[in-house]
């Protein structure tokens, strides 16, 4: 049983980790600041997401279980309040046509 | 308004337990911060009586999950994938909800769909919607999301 929630943990992690680097090079490769948000935001939240669900089969109590979903969610919130923020922002100083 | 007020601050409580744990040192500050936080957002985003539907709100909360998978996908495979390249567009997308919380609400929930990032209002009324894909139906996914947002949470009456 620990076996299989360990495999789980890797390979979602791994994955996780996969998505983060991917964002990483959105941030490096795509031609304009808008873009590099949607990398920034997009791969970084599925890099999290897959991150927290690998770690869920680690923890021993329901508030350890919470506690990592709250953190997602935090994350999740954070950026969707900000993202249109700075694309606004970018549009208004003409980074955005 | 202190209805509501009690709702906000129980949910704040909650979300307080679940990070710092119920122990009696963290509690008492908790108390406050929920307190706090609870006045806060009533100035800020007063209660306006509308209905959520539970049914509607549950698919769309279970439906994230794959929209975050496809919008990371997408964007990781753009970014991997030599050969390809983002072709990114300002798309003009005309929303149904009035302006006010519930449409920035729903623009701050489209920024974290695949491929679309809300930029702020056009001249013409218009929002601004920034993609990574300008080929793709923007606008028609655009609506069909905001159709779903306002049926969850009661807006569409």
């Amino acid at each position: 049983m620990s076996l299989l929630a360990d495999g789980v943990t890797i390979l979602c992690v791994l994955a996780g980790l996969v998505f983060f680097a991917a964002g990483t090079v959105g941030l490096l490769r795509f031609p304009d600041t808008a873009s590099r948000l949607h990398a920034l935001t997009k791969a970084d939240h599925l890099g999290l997401g897959l991150v927290v669900l690998g770690l869920l089969p680690q923890m021993d109590s329901l508030a350890g279980i919470l506690r990592l979903l709250a953190f997602w969610a935090l994350v999740l919130l954070a950026s969707a309040a900000t993202g249109p923020m700075i694309a606004r922002l970018l549009r208004r100083q003409g980074g955005i046509t | 308004m202190g209805g509501a007020g009690l709702i906000r601050f129980g949910l704040l409580l909650l979300l307080w337990i679940a990070i710092a744990g119920a122990g009696p040192p963290t509690l008492p500050v908790g108390m406050v911060a929920a307190a706090l936080g609870a006045w806060v957002s009533l100035a800020l985003l007063p209660p306006v009586g509308r209905r959520t539907r539970p049914v509607e709100c549950a698919a769309l909360v279970l439906r994230f999950p794959v929209q975050a998978l496809r919008a990371g996908i997408e964007v990781a495979r753009l970014a991997l994938d030599p050969r390809r390249r983002p072709a990114p567009a300002t798309i003009a997308w005309t929303p149904r909800l009035p302006p006010g919380p519930a449409r920035d609400a729903f623009l701050a929930y489209a920024s974290l769909l695949p491929g679309t990032l809300p930029a702020g209002e056009m001249a013409d009324g218009a929002i601004a919607i920034h993609a990574l894909d300008g080929s793709a139906g923007v606008a028609a996914a655009m609506t069909a999301e905001e159709a779903r947002f306002a049926r969850a949470f009661g807006l569409d009456d």
